[in-house]
């Protein structure tokens, strides 16, 4: 049986939204009868450098994270030039992990991921390894957030990927579509949400303002605190 | 006009840094006022996604570093140069980290904008962002590509434009020149 290992790009850690998205997928690999992955989480000293060593032996690689402005963490940078060396080893190394990536947005639409997957395809070819795919899902915060019912369809298709991973060793097209959710919004939707989140009340913007409050600075919200310099 | 560049090679006395420091000179000696930071001098701490910045210390990182020095040069300036030689197909961790850390530029709050959800803006206004890459022999034209398209992607999130993108390489003065044209 092929193993697989989990790495955890999140910089918070084994308490992520990363990681929350990755448990489905992980339980979708292990309801196939595959053997339990490896966890590592890069934040974590020693972890880090097990995640380099491991590498190359693993089946399967699978590497999560949450999309910090527009692309990978430092951390996953950081991870990855640490592989420079399987780049050239590749020709002659018969095993080569099959790579799949896991980007989680702040954001709704899937666009905001999609440079950072056009990377990632590209390191799998770098590194001479089979390509499994990239799955992309924006507001990766409310998984944590919402009642489990609501989350139901979604993990169910999180848990279908990592069946999928672990029988193909390549993620489905169809699957990964419907786990992106919204592409893009439609000039309808778009003119809708515009006039939505002009208001005071957006739901996600008051998720914000009660944070702000518990920690009385809700009336410096606004703060501008390098612009004394700007030129008038 | 004023210039901030964030130099991101981890590694001192490099043809890349060479350049770099060569591009500062021409900009000044035409009359601009150049900041080069080196980052890999810097005490950064980089992001752990807390989002004090956002709801502890509006507009400022908790983590008491040198990261608020790359904010304050970056948002007075008219020109913020990304600079680093292109590593494993992308720009380096060190840039990146620096990248993570100008998230207290923005807010919070969800607008629309061009019919994509971004942030609010924090200023009243950005710099134009460009980019200068280091392609050694392993950075072929498409990590040039996939890169430029991430850093587009974040100037936009960062409520300004990718305007220009060069390689380190060409006469300096022709760079030099593009970056204050298209600035």
């Amino acid at each position: 049986m092929s193993s697989l290992l989990v790495l955890n790009g999140s910089p918070r850690g084994s308490h992520s939204n990363s990681m929350c998205m990755m448990s489905p997928v992980i339980e979708g690999w292990k309801s196939s009868g595959a053997p339990e992955p490896e966890v590592l989480h890069l934040a974590q000293r020693g972890e880090f450098e097990r995640a380099i060593e491991h590498f190359p032996a693993a089946d399967t690689v699978l590497l999560g994270m949450p999309l910090y402005t527009d692309a990978m963490p430092a951390l996953v940078k950081l991870y990855i030039e640490a592989l420079a060396p399987y780049v050239e080893s590749a020709s002659q190394r018969d095993q080569k992990p099959t790579l799949g990536f896991l980007v989680q947005s702040g954001f709704e639409e899937a666009l905001h991921s999609r440079p950072l997957e056009h990377y990632f395809e590209k390191l799998a070819r770098r590194l001479g390894s089979p390509y499994a795919g990239t799955i992309v899902r924006g507001s990766g915060w409310s998984l944590p957030l919402m009642p489990e019912n609501e989350n139901r369809a979604l993990v169910t298709h999180l848990r279908a990927l990592g069946n999928q991973l672990a029988r193909n060793r390549r993620f489905s097209e169809a699957e990964l579509r419907v786990v992106a959710g919204t592409e893009r919004f439609s000039p309808t939707a778009a003119a809708w949400l515009s006039l939505a989140f002009s208001s005071p009340a957006a739901i996600p913007n008051s998720h914000w303002d009660r944070a702000l409050e518990k920690n009385n600075v809700w009336d410096r919200r606004y703060a501008a605190p390098y612009a004394d310099a700007l030129p008038t | 006009m004023r210039i901030t560049i964030l130099n991101g090679d981890p590694q001192a006395d490099s043809a890349f840094c060479g350049y770099a420091d060569g591009l500062t000179k021409r900009l000044a000696s035409l009359g601009h006022t150049v900041e080069e930071i080196d980052l890999r001098n810097l005490d950064l701490k980089g992001c752990s996604g807390c989002f004090g910045c956002w709801v502890k210390t509006p507009g400022e990182c908790v983590k008491r570093d040198d990261s608020a020095r790359i904010c304050r040069s970056a948002i007075n300036s008219d020109l913020w140069v990304l600079a680093s030689p292109i590593t494993m197909g992308f720009t380096t961790a060190l840039l990146k980290r620096a990248a993570d850390q100008a998230i207290p530029l923005l807010h919070p709050y969800f607008v629309m904008d061009g019919g994509e959800l971004h942030h609010r803006p924090r200023y009243a206004r950005y710099p134009a962002i460009a980019l200068l890459l280091g392609a050694g022999a392993d950075a072929d034209n498409e990590d040039i590509e996939i890169t430029t398209e991430i850093w587009t992607s974040f100037a936009r999130d960062f409520k300004s434009r990718l305007v220009c993108a060069a390689v380190a390489g060409r006469p300096i003065e022709e760079v030099a020149d593009e970056f204050i044209a298209c600035a």
